[in-house]
């Protein structure tokens, strides 16, 4: 029987027995259980295809758990209405790979854009963007478009996108995927500091280098099954453990 | 407030959509315009041919009864308090054989027949007016059973001519409403393609509308009223052709088919007006968010 966890008031998210089938029949996440204290940072490592990115899907509300529940700051998600949906991903920042900006708008309209979605007055937007601006040091590209920018800006315009409405959780999917080393670590210095500010922060990487560094939590998946549970862990011990210490 | 700036944030994007697709856009306007006018059409002729059609039944709704000579007057009175107080009888109106005959004698083409004939003929009358043309056989049955009527030619009642009525005005009715069925599921689909295209060109925002939390009302705003505005732009332009058109047709058919009472009807053109846009409306409306519906589930 699946108990409703004891949340202590730093607890936010907790998978209990997840299971994710698709389908087409893939197993994609086997008997998941994690808990994520609220202030954590954690990494989320394997090979492709492992069930990370299922695990970001089921975190973020874009799927169901076929059995099990999850938990984001005491609401389970499996149970939880469409029409409640939007109310949730407002408590959530998002980061992908790709950056999902909206090429048509500024670097200024694309961060003002979460906000206009809330329906917040334009004085409360243009002070909260500029502030999430300054955070990710862009404040002097407000008006250029994201073409004009080189990869590693995009990625901070969405950084600074996914944090104007000060969400408790960021969820990032392989976000320094597409940047180089160095640009890549700059982005890492970013999300140190927004944890550091009292967010939560739950990064999908293949980064094995920024893993290491950094050494933070890392949980490795492997063939949808938690392979390693480590609160300061490295990319390659992780990824080559055997046995499951969830 | 914050209703007003979604108001805002919707209008201003379907303005925007609507100009980004403008090939697509202004083609269904086109289309939905072209099939406002064929609605059009259909209700002016609707509109044309029931007014003609209540001439007639106006006409075959009133009965005269023919009362034979020798009823006495309290019999004749008793009959027609009988038809008053009937439910279907909207008025009953007693003719005397002097007026019967004045009014026989007041048209020129029976000058000569009046010159001939002696005394007074005619029988006289109660004219009933029916309320609903439907109940027209029953009080002609009614007033055939009535032992004070004329044997030889109790009523002027002409069945068949109003069975025949009936039923054309039925069929009219009838070929009416599935017209514009089939017109209104034509622009519906027109439109739901239309808004399924913008939505194809806006993919990106939607998604990341999502993704920050937005409703799917608010993700859905600014398509439904791209569609009102297809829907009302298509109305207005096809209301005035109608309208430019309605008058010389009117004047032409009536010089031409003049024994038809056909005519223009200034008041109706408000009517169908506000029909034409609130319809327009309502087609983009429902068009877009079946288009749309699928695509920005949350």
């Amino acid at each position: 029987m699946v108990l409703t966890p004891d949340f202590s008031p730093r607890l936010l998210i907790s998978f209990q027995h997840v299971w994710k089938r698709y389908p087409n029949g893939t197993e994609a996440l086997k008997d998941i259980n994690l808990d994520v204290p609220e202030g954590d940072f954690l990494f989320l490592v394997g090979p492709s295809g492992a069930g990370k990115s299922s695990m970001i899907r089921l975190l973020i509300r874009e799927e169901r758990p076929t059995r099990g529940k999850i938990y984001v700051d005491r609401s389970e998600l499996g149970r939880m209405r469409r029409k409640d949906l939007p109310f949730f991903r407002r408590k959530v920042g998002l980061v992908f790979q790709d950056f999902k900006l909206l090429p048509t708008l500024t670097v200024y309209e694309n961060v003002a854009f979460a906000l206009r979605v809330l329906g917040e007055p334009t004085r409360v937007t243009r002070t909260k963007v500029r502030e999430a601006l300054e955070t990710v040091g862009l404040s002097h590209k407000e008006t250029k478009y994201p073409r004009e920018l080189s990869g590693g800006e995009q990625q901070r315009v969405a950084i600074a996108r996914a944090l104007v409405h000060k969400p408790r959780l960021i969820v990032a999917d392989e976000p320094t995927g597409n940047l180089d080393p160095a640009t890549a670590w700059e982005i890492m210095q970013l999300f140190l500091q927004i944890n550091a500010r009292g967010s939560t922060v739950v990064m999908a990487t293949h980064n094995r280098e920024i893993v290491d560094l950094l050494r933070r939590r890392v949980v490795a998946i492997e063939a949808g099954q938690i392979a390693r549970d480590d609160r300061a862990g490295k990319y390659h011990e992780a990824v080559a453990a055997s046995g499951i210490r969830a | 407030m914050k209703l007003w700036r979604h108001l805002g944030f919707a209008l201003s994007g379907a303005w925007q959509s609507f100009w980004r697709n403008a090939a697509v856009s202004f083609a269904a306007v086109l289309s939905i315009c072209l099939i406002l006018i064929m609605a059009g059409v259909n209700l002016l002729l609707g509109h044309a041919l029931s007014g003609v059609l209540e001439t007639y039944k106006a006409r075959v709704s009133v009965i005269s009864i023919s009362i034979a000579d020798e009823t006495p007057l309290a019999t004749v009175d008793q009959f027609r308090d009988q038809l008053e107080s009937d439910r279907r009888v909207a008025g009953v109106r007693y003719i005397s054989k002097d007026e019967e005959l004045g009014k026989f004698s007041n048209d020129p083409s029976n000058r000569q027949i009046v010159q001939q004939i002696e005394g007074n003929p005619l029988a006289a009358k109660l004219e009933v007016r029916v309320a609903k043309l439907d109940d027209v056989g029953a009080i002609d049955r009614l007033a055939r059973q009535w032992r004070g009527a004329d044997r030889n030619d109790p009523t002027d009642y002409q069945g068949d001519f109003i069975s025949r009525m009936l039923q054309l005005s039925q069929w009219l009715t009838l070929g009416g409403i599935a017209v514009l069925s089939i017109l209104t599921v034509v622009s519906i689909v027109i439109v739901m393609n239309t808004i399924r295209t913008a939505v194809y060109h806006r993919r990106q925002e939607i998604e990341v509308m999502k993704l920050v939390g937005a409703t799917e009302w608010f993700v859905r705003g600014p398509f439904l009223l791209e569609g009102i505005m297809t829907g009302v732009l298509a109305a207005g332009v096809a209301l005035g052709l109608l309208l430019a058109a309605y008058r010389p047709f009117v004047e032409r058919f009536h010089a031409d088919l003049f024994f038809i009472p056909l005519s223009y009807d200034p008041g109706y053109v408000n009517r169908l007006g506000q029909d034409l846009l609130i319809g327009g409306a309502l087609l983009g409306a429902m068009g877009s968010y079946i288009g749309v519906r699928r695509y920005v589930r949350i």
